[in-house]
């Protein structure tokens, strides 16, 4: 019962991991050796954000191991506006389809924004030649794997 | 006549190439095609349209039912370091007799931008062959999934008067920002550019001379001068919920004739242009007003008694809701304004000075518009418009040589309808 509404409590907010070497010592010694760890730690930091605040986001950045990434800044990743994290590293971002809930979720309670806004903004980038789309992923386990196999992208989930 | 017809066999060709290539490049139809973690990405639109009007003529013979209404991209861009885009897109557009310029490289460019103060301040640069930056729907309009209707509100995106070939693109570079700080965020940009005021009509509509008039001779020469200049600032509230923007479009252009008959002249343009739009989650509201200024001098005495030529002042604007059923499905309401002269809106001072040779109803042009969109599969839409128009301000001369006779309607329906597939 605990167990479940905890999971419920994760859902609500983002989980999200840089490139490797953006990751403190620990952790990334954690991520290379196991994924238990590091998504034991994605959960914990999903949480902590979550408790804090429910529209901010905990990110990681290079320099200081914890950055704290404001709705702005996440909004502007996601708007597909921001290419380069701090330490000049690409940003890679993956989403689910349009009509995902989870992406409309996404989209509306971290955001702040409604799915066809975003719709909108990439298509304006992609065809003015200003700006990339996200990558669209079908299911929320191949965002998963895809954001544990790119370094330096940024998803969500609901998943462990 | 040989290099006539081998460049109609590839005008008509190059949809067929184009929807192959579509074809052969979309593995799944979900998605754009990518490469190296999406450092390479391609993309592609094409759509097919169908106009209907009861009187006159809106691309091609529409009377009967025109088909001339094809648009077909494919966009390419490369991110060969995290802050630097080069893309490239070619267009095949076909409307009539209002775009007959076929395949063309619509943009190719270089874009380089910094984050700074914590990446809230953005800088950046973008030089080659950019598009337009100008009011909420200029960017992509060519391109159906961008747009609220089959076809934009014409009072202030003009798709059958030949200046649309010089508000599309240019050859320049622009200079840009954008500030976020908590729910407000604020951009600029600022274009320098070479307009292509050489290609399509938009000659003739800049020196104002008519370019198949029976009795007016045809300008021939070539515009160069200063470069066409243009800013835009925009504000937007809560990630986009509200949004403000101003535009503007200055443009001071010599006119060097290469004919007898005309001498050199200048014409000047400024076009600003006020936006707004606001955003909820089942409707949007959108609102566009802005006025063209046009000055000419030169070029022949005589032009000074058509009217709007010397020194004119024009009057745009339109309403619009959109309100969204599911997200699949939305229907747009609108109402759309365009005065060739801001202090003769009905035209009878115009048509008078011409001896009412010119009809009243060619000074302006109200539209109300109904549509409806219906995107049924992930990369499919189908869109149609039904626009009741009163007056003829906005339509194509060569597509209706006999706007001027008494035989003309001042008022027609136009039905509207495009199926686009995009990847």
């Amino acid at each position: 019962m605990q167990q479940s509404s905890y999971w419920r409590f994760v859902r609500r907010a983002m989980i999200s991991r840089f490139a490797a070497k953006s990751w403190p010592r620990g952790p990334r010694i954690g991520f290379r050796l196991q994924k238990v760890l590091i998504l034991a730690v994605g959960i914990a930091l999903a949480s902590l954000t979550a408790q804090a605040d429910d529209a901010k986001v905990r990110l990681l950045d290079s320099s200081n191991g914890v950055k704290h990434l404001t709705t702005e800044m996440v909004r502007e990743i996601f708007f597909m506006r921001l290419s380069s994290w701090p330490d000049g590293s690409p940003i890679h971002v993956f989403v689910l389809p349009d009509n995902h809930p989870l992406h409309i979720r996404f989209a509306k309670e971290i955001l702040g924004v409604y799915p066809f806004q975003l719709r909108s903004a990439w298509d304006r980038l992609v065809f003015s030649g200003t700006g990339v789309s996200p990558t669209i992923v079908e299911t929320e386990e191949e965002m998963r794997m895809r954001i544990e196999s790119t370094p330096g992208s940024i998803g969500y989930t609901d998943k462990k | 006549m040989r290099t006539v017809n081998r460049r109609l066999r590839f005008t008509t060709a190059a949809p067929m190439i184009f929807c192959s290539a579509l074809a052969l490049l979309t593995p799944t139809p979900a998605t754009a095609v990518e490469w190296l973690d999406g450092k390479v990405q391609m993309h592609g639109f094409a759509g097919q349209g169908a106009t209907y009007t009861d009187h006159n003529q809106v691309f091609g013979t529409s009377r009967d039912v025109s088909l001339d209404f094809r648009e077909m991209g494919l966009t390419a861009s490369v991110k060969p370091l995290p802050n630097l885009l080069i893309s490239a897109q070619g267009l095949y557009r076909d409307t009539g007799a209002s775009d007959t310029q076929g395949t063309r490289l619509d943009f190719a460019q270089a874009d380089y931008s910094v984050p700074l103060l914590d990446s809230s301040l953005v800088l950046g640069v973008r030089g080659g062959r950019v598009k337009i930056p100008f009011g909420l729907y200029n960017d992509t309009r060519d391109v159906l999934w961008t747009r609220p209707s089959v076809l934009l509100p014409q009072s202030i995106y003009f798709d059958t008067l030949a200046l649309r070939q010089a508000m599309i693109a240019a050859d320049g570079g622009v200079l840009y920002g954008r500030y976020t700080h908590g729910e407000h965020r604020f951009g600029w940009e600022f274009l320098a550019a070479e307009p292509q005021d050489s290609t399509g009509g938009a000659t003739a509509f800049l020196t104002g001379i008519p370019a198949n008039h029976p009795l007016i001779p045809k300008a021939e020469g070539s515009l160069g001068g200063r470069p066409l200049l243009l800013g835009r600032t925009f504000y937007e509230w809560m990630g986009g919920r509200g949004k403000l923007m101003f535009s503007i479009v200055d443009l001071d252009r010599d006119f060097r004739s290469t004919s007898a008959f005309y001498q050199n002249g200048n014409t000047k343009v400024t076009y600003p242009l006020f936006s707004a739009q606001y955003n909820a989650e089942k409707w949007s509201l959108t609102a566009e007003y802005g006025w063209i200024a046009s000055d000419r001098a030169g070029y022949q005495p005589f032009l000074q008694n058509l009217p709007t030529w010397k020194s004119n002042t024009s009057e745009n604007f339109y309403v619009q809701g959109e309100y969204r059923f599911t997200q699949d499905f939305s229907a747009v309401l609108r109402y759309d304004v365009l005065h060739l002269n801001r202090d003769d809106r009905d035209g009878r001072e115009l048509s008078r000075l011409t001896g009412g040779a010119v009809p009243a109803h060619r000074f302006y042009a109200r539209d109300l518009t109904a549509g409806v969109r219906w995107s049924f599969a992930r990369n499919f839409l189908w869109a149609a418009d039904y626009h009741y128009v009163n007056g003829t301000a906005w339509l194509n001369e060569t597509d209706n040589p006999n706007l001027a006779s008494p035989q003309t309607s001042s008022h027609f329906s136009l039905v509207t309808t495009m199926l686009s597939f995009r990847f």
